[in-house]
Parts: structure tokens; C-alpha cells; sequence
């Protein structure tokens, strides 16, 4: 699935949701594995940074 | 005695009265007694099988490799992984086992794991370098089993 679900921790960071083959969608993997009341998006996995040099600087916008 | 096979009611047995007018190969059964030998134990240890596992590379563009029960890898920082599981394990009192092959910057890996619910727990990955100070660090081989 070339798909991510993005968003915003409570530190001011992001968390990036990488999905299983597990026969969900990934928007129902979103509406599951998202934290209650937290907005999100669902990007393409070339969006993500794959340098992870400053991963703890990355931020949801 | 017949029995008819419907796709759309399933089968009916119009003609049997009783349990011994069913009979069944019992090599091909699978019974409390004959699953250990199915799975090749010994002994009369019990068995608890794995409720939920995953393989996943927590470095570069973080993927899962293969996994059971668990439908997502949450990335949350480094060296920071959420599991997240596609049914929920029966509680949180369960056994995460979690491993990692070796840093890539060396050092010791340190696993922990914290935030156990029925629904996720949280992986971290820490290397502890030269006896110095450590760090998280991102881990290409990462499996966790769960075992309630």
C-alpha cells in the first residue's frame, strides 16, 4: 500500500501510520489507528522523508 | 440417508437421528489430542499460540515486511514505534516480545516497550554506544510477538 495516514502529536511533532496488508483500507486503518479527536491526512509515501536525520524536527502541516 | 449441498441454505440432513449416524476420519480431525502432535510439540506442556506479530524496517521509508493481527506501524519519532493491532487482544496483561538486529551506528540496542492497551503498545529502540551517553536510535529489523 503506497499509502500513509499523517498527525500531529501531542509534543508538536508528527507520527506517520504505515500500514499492514490486513485486509483494511487505509481509511479504515485511519478511522482505527488514529488517536480519538487528532486530525489527519492521508498522503502518498513518496511525501514522506525517507532522510530521517532530523526525524524529531519533522512537523504536521 | 441424504444430504444436499446448497450453496444458498448449506447443507441439510433431512434422514439423520442421532450423532452415530455421523461418522468422520478421525487422521483427519484436528482434537485437543491431536493438535500438539499437529504442531510437533511433546509433552503436555499447553500451548499458547501468538495473537499477534509483525516484521517491520523502522529506518528510511519505515515498512512492514510481514505481519499477523496487526494492522498499521505507527512512526512516531525515532526509534519510536506504536504496534497496532487489528483485533483487539482480550486485555493488556499480555507478553511482548520484541527483537532487533544490531544498531547500524553500533552500540547496544536497548528494547523497551510502554503504553500497553488492547488496542497497541509502544516499541523503543536505544543505543547505548562506548559506555557512553545513549539515544534513540531507528533499527532496520524490528519483530514483535504477542502472546496472552
Amino acid at each position: 500500500m503506497n499509502k500513509r495516514v499523517i498527525y500531529p502529536t501531542d509534543d508538536g511533532g508528527v507520527a506517520i501510520i504505515v500500514p499492514a496488508p490486513c485486509g483494511l483500507t487505509i481509511e479504515e486503518i485511519a478511522v482505527k489507528d488514529v488517536p480519538a479527536g487528532k486530525p489527519y491526512k492521508i498522503v502518498d509515501v513518496a511525501d514522506i522523508p525517507t532522510d530521517r536525520t532530523f526525524r524529531s524536527a519533522w512537523e504536521y502541516a | 440417508m441424504s444430504i444436499e449441498l446448497n450453496g444458498t441454505t448449506g447443507i441439510t440432513t433431512p434422514d439423520l437421528t442421532s450423532t452415530d449416524d455421523i461418522t468422520a476420519n478421525s487422521s483427519a480431525v484436528l482434537t485437543s489430542a491431536s493438535l500438539p502432535t499437529a504442531l510437533n510439540a511433546t509433552g503436555s506442556a499447553p500451548i499458547y499460540a501468538a495473537r499477534a506479530w509483525v516484521n517491520f524496517n523502522g529506518t528510511g521509508d519505515v515498512a512492514i515486511r510481514a505481519a499477523g493481527n496487526v494492522s498499521s506501524i505507527t512512526d512516531v519519532d525515532t526509534g519510536t514505534y506504536e504496534v497496532n493491532f487489528t483485533t483487539a487482544i482480550p486485555d493488556e496483561n499480555y507478553a511482548a516480545t520484541v527483537t532487533t538486529g544490531l544498531s547500524e551506528l553500533g552500540g547496544i540496542n536497548a528494547l523497551f516497550t510502554l503504553l500497553p492497551s488492547t488496542n497497541s503498545f509502544r516499541v523503543y529502540t536505544y543505543a547505548v554506544a562506548g559506555g557512553g551517553a545513549g539515544a534513540y536510535r531507528d533499527t532496520a529489523d524490528i519483530s514483535a510477538v504477542v502472546h496472552r
